[in-house]
C-alpha cells in the first residue's frame, strides 16, 4: 500500500549564484519538470532522489509528521522513493540478463523464502505486473535486449514498482516509446497517482505534462522560471517560459 | 526455457570446452599410460591447486568494474606457510578441525582486506591487489625462507584422487550461492554498476563480500596446494597468481564482469593443465610453455570477444 509522503525542496540552490527555490510535492499529484535541455530540470530531478548534492538548500522527506533529510541516494531508496532513470541503455537495463532478472533486480530479498531464492515466487510477482501494465514479452527468460523498447521501459517501470514506492522520480519515462504504449503508461501513472502515491515526470514533450501532469515546474538556467496548472498551462505559455519570455 | 538455458551454457563454455576435448584427445594419444583413466584420479590431483585457484579467481572478476585479485597465488602460499609452519611445526597443531577454519579465515580476512581497499578507499582492484601480493610474497618468505616439511599426514592424503573433495565443497558452495538473492545482485554490478545503483542496489557491498568470498575459496585453494607438495614452499603460491586468470579467461569469464560461471573458470583450468601435459610430452623448454600460455590467452580473449559479436548480432538480427 503507498502511504503519504511529501517531499519538500528548502531554498535549493541548482547551480552556484541561481535563485533559491522552495516547492513541495505532495502525494496524489503528478508534477511535470520542464525546460529546455540541460537547463537545470534533469539537476532537479536528481537532487530530490539524492543522486546529487545541491550547491545549497536541502531536500526533506515528510511522513506522518517525522522529517527526514535526502542525504543520499541510498537514503532516498530506503525511505519510499523511487528513480527512474532517463538513459534506458546506459544505466537501466542489464543487457545480458533476462526479462525477469531485470525485473526482480531491486527487489530479490522478496524472492526469498527462508533465504533461498524461489523462482517460482519471482515468476508470479512479475505476471501480476506482466499484466498490470501489459507487457508484451513472450519468454520473461529471453534477453531484455530482444524486447522493443516500451517493453523494456515497461519492465524497467515494474522494477521500481515492485519496490512499492510511496513517490516515483520519472526522468522522461516515455523517451523512445511508442503512443499505444504511452497511453497505457499515462493511466498507469493516473491510477498510482490516485492510490495516493506523489509522481515528478519530468518530460522532453510539452503535450504529454499537459495531459498528464496537475501541475509544471519550468526551468531556465537552472532556475525555476515558472509555476504553472491548470488553465495556465498551455502549450504557448509553457514554451515561453522555456525561452526566458513573458507569456 | 531449457533451450535458452542450453544456449546460455553453450555460449558461456563455448571455446574453452571445445579445446578441453581436443587437448584430452590429444593426451590420449599422445601419452596414454599418463591419461589412461585409472590414472585420473592423480592427475585431478596434480591439477586441483591450479582449478582451485581459477575458481577462487572468479568472484571477483564477476563483480565488474575492473574487479580482479592478483593476490590469491600468493595468499595459497601464505595459507600453506602458516598452515605448515606456524601451526604444524611450530604450534604442533595437526586437527584438521583447526587448521581448515584457519585457512578459510585467513582467507575471508585477507579477502576483506583487498574489498576494503578496493570497494571503500576505492584504489583500483588491481593496484590494490598487487600490494597485497607483494606484501603477502614478503611475509611468506619470513615465516619460511627455504622448503620446509613435512605435512600432517591427513593434509598429503588430499594430494590424489581424494582432491576432488576440496574441489567439490567449492562448487557445492557456488551451488549454494547462487541459490541466494546475493547472486543476481553480483551478476547484476558485474553487468552494469550504475544501473544497479540506480536500481537500488547496494554495489559496495555487494562487491565487498565478492572480494570475501574470492579469499574464502582462495584458502582452499591454499589447503589443496599443501596436499599437493606436502610441505611448505614459499616459491609456488605466486606461480599460480596469471595462470589462474589466464584459466579464467579462457574459459569464457568475461574479464569485464557479469558474464560466466565457476564451471567455465574450472574447464579453463583443465585446459592449462591439459596443455603443460602436451608441450611437456613433446619435451618442450618451461620457457617456451610460457610463450604459448601468452599465446592462447591471447587468443582466447579474442576468440571469446568475436563469439559475443557475432551473438550480439543474433540476437538483434
Amino acid at each position: 500500500m503507498v502511504s503519504a509522503i511529501t517531499l519538500h525542496a528548502r531554498n535549493l540552490v541548482l547551480r552556484p549564484g541561481g535563485q533559491p527555490l522552495n516547492q513541495t510535492i505532495r502525494p496524489g499529484e503528478i508534477v511535470g519538470l520542464a525546460g529546455l535541455d540541460g537547463h537545470g530540470q534533469e539537476r532537479f530531478l536528481e537532487v530530490l532522489a539524492g543522486l546529487h548534492t545541491p550547491h545549497a538548500g536541502e531536500v526533506r522527506l515528510e511522513r506522518g509528521g517525522q522529517q527526514t533529510v535526502i542525504t543520499s541516494f541510498r537514503r532516498a531508496v530506503d525511505n519510499g522513493i523511487t528513480y527512474l532513470p532517463r538513459d534506458r541503455r546506459a544505466t537501466g537495463i542489464f543487457p545480458t540478463q533476462s526479462v525477469l532478472d531485470n525485473f526482480a533486480i531491486s527487489t530479490v530479498g522478496k524472492d526469498a523464502r527462508f533465504g533461498i531464492l524461489s523462482f517460482r515466487n519471482r515468476r508470479k510477482r512479475y505476471e501480476g505486473f506482466r499484466e498490470r501494465l501489459s507487457i508484451n514479452a513472450p519468454r520473461p527468460d529471453a534477453p531484455i535486449t530482444t524486447l522493443s523498447g516500451g517493453n523494456q521501459q515497461k519492465v524497467l517501470l515494474a522494477r521500481a514498482l515492485a519496490l512499492e514506492p510511496d513517490m516515483l522520480l520519472l526522468n522522461d519515462p516515455t523517451r523512445g516509446v511508442d503512443v499505444a504504449t504511452r497511453h497505457v503508461l499515462y493511466d498507469v501513472f493516473r491510477g498510482l497517482a490516485r492510490e495516493g502515491m506523489g509522481l515528478v515526470v519530468l518530460s522532453s514533450e510539452i503535450e504529454e505534462i499537459l495531459v498528464l501532469c496537475n501541475r509544471v515546474l519550468v526551468f531556465r538556467d537552472f532556475e525555476l522560471a515558472a509555476e504553472m496548472s491548470g488553465d495556465a498551462m498551455t502549450t504557448e505559455t509553457v514554451i515561453a517560459a522555456m525561452f526566458g519570455r513573458a507569456a | 526455457m531449457n533451450t535458452i538455458r542450453l544456449a546460455n551454457i553453450r555460449r558461456s563454455l563455448g571455446f574453452g570446452a571445445l579445446l578441453l576435448v581436443v587437448l584430452l584427445a590429444v593426451n590420449l594419444y599422445l601419452n596414454p599410460a599418463r591419461f589412461h583413466p585409472a590414472a585420473w584420479g592423480t592427475l585431478i590431483g596434480l591439477a586441483a591447486p591450479l582449478i582451485g585457484a581459477a575458481l577462487a579467481s572468479t568472484p571477483v572478476i564477476l563483480s565488474g568494474r575492473g574487479g580482479i585479485d592478483i593476490s590469491v597465488g600468493p595468499l595459497m602460499g601464505f595459507v600453506n606457510a602458516i598452515i605448515i609452519q606456524t601451526l604444524f611445526l611450530k604450534g604442533g597443531v595437526e586437527s584438521p578441525f583447526v587448521i581448515v577454519p584457519v585457512a578459510l579465515l585467513v582467507g575471508a580476512g585477507i579477502g576483506a582486506i583487498n574489498g576494503f581497499l578496493t570497494t571503500i578507499v576505492r584504489i583500483q582492484p588491481i593496484v590494490a591487489t598487487l600490494g597485497t601480493y607483494l606484501v603477502l610474497t614478503g611475509i611468506t618468505l619470513t615465516i619460511v625462507p627455504a622448503p620446509i616439511g613435512p605435512a600432517p599426514q591427513w593434509i598429503k592424503a588430499f594430494a590424489g584422487p581424494l582432491s576432488i573433495i576440496p574441489l567439490a565443497v567449492i562448487f557445492l558452495a557456488w551451488w549454494l550461492i547462487r541459490r541466494l538473492p546475493y547472486y543476481d545482485l553480483l551478476m547484476a554490478i558485474g553487468s552494469d554498476d550504475r544501473a544497479a545503483y540506480t536500481a537500488g542496489v547496494d554495489v559496495t557491498r555487494v562487491r565487498f563480500a565478492a572480494y570475501v568470498i574470492t579469499g574464502v575459496f582462495a584458502g582452499m585453494a591454499g589447503l589443496m596446494l599443501t596436499a599437493l607438495i606436502g610441505s611448505a614452499d614459499p616459491n609456488i603460491g605466486q606461480t599460480y597468481t596469471l595462470i589462474s586468470i589466464a584459466a579464467v579467461a579462457l574459459g569464457g569469464v568475461s574479464l569485464a564482469g557479469g558474464r560466466g560461471g565457476l564451471i567455465g573458470a574450472a574447464i579453463g583450468a583443465i585446459d592449462i593443465f591439459l596443455l603443460q601435459s602436451v608441450l611437456t610430452a613433446f619435451n618442450v623448454s618451461t620457457y617456451v610453455l610460457q610463450v604459448a600460455y601468452g599465446a592462447i590467452l591471447v587468443a582466447a580473449v579474442v576468440l571469446t570477444a568475436v563469439q559475443e559479436r557475432a551473438n550480439r548480432r543474433e540476437r538483434n538480427a
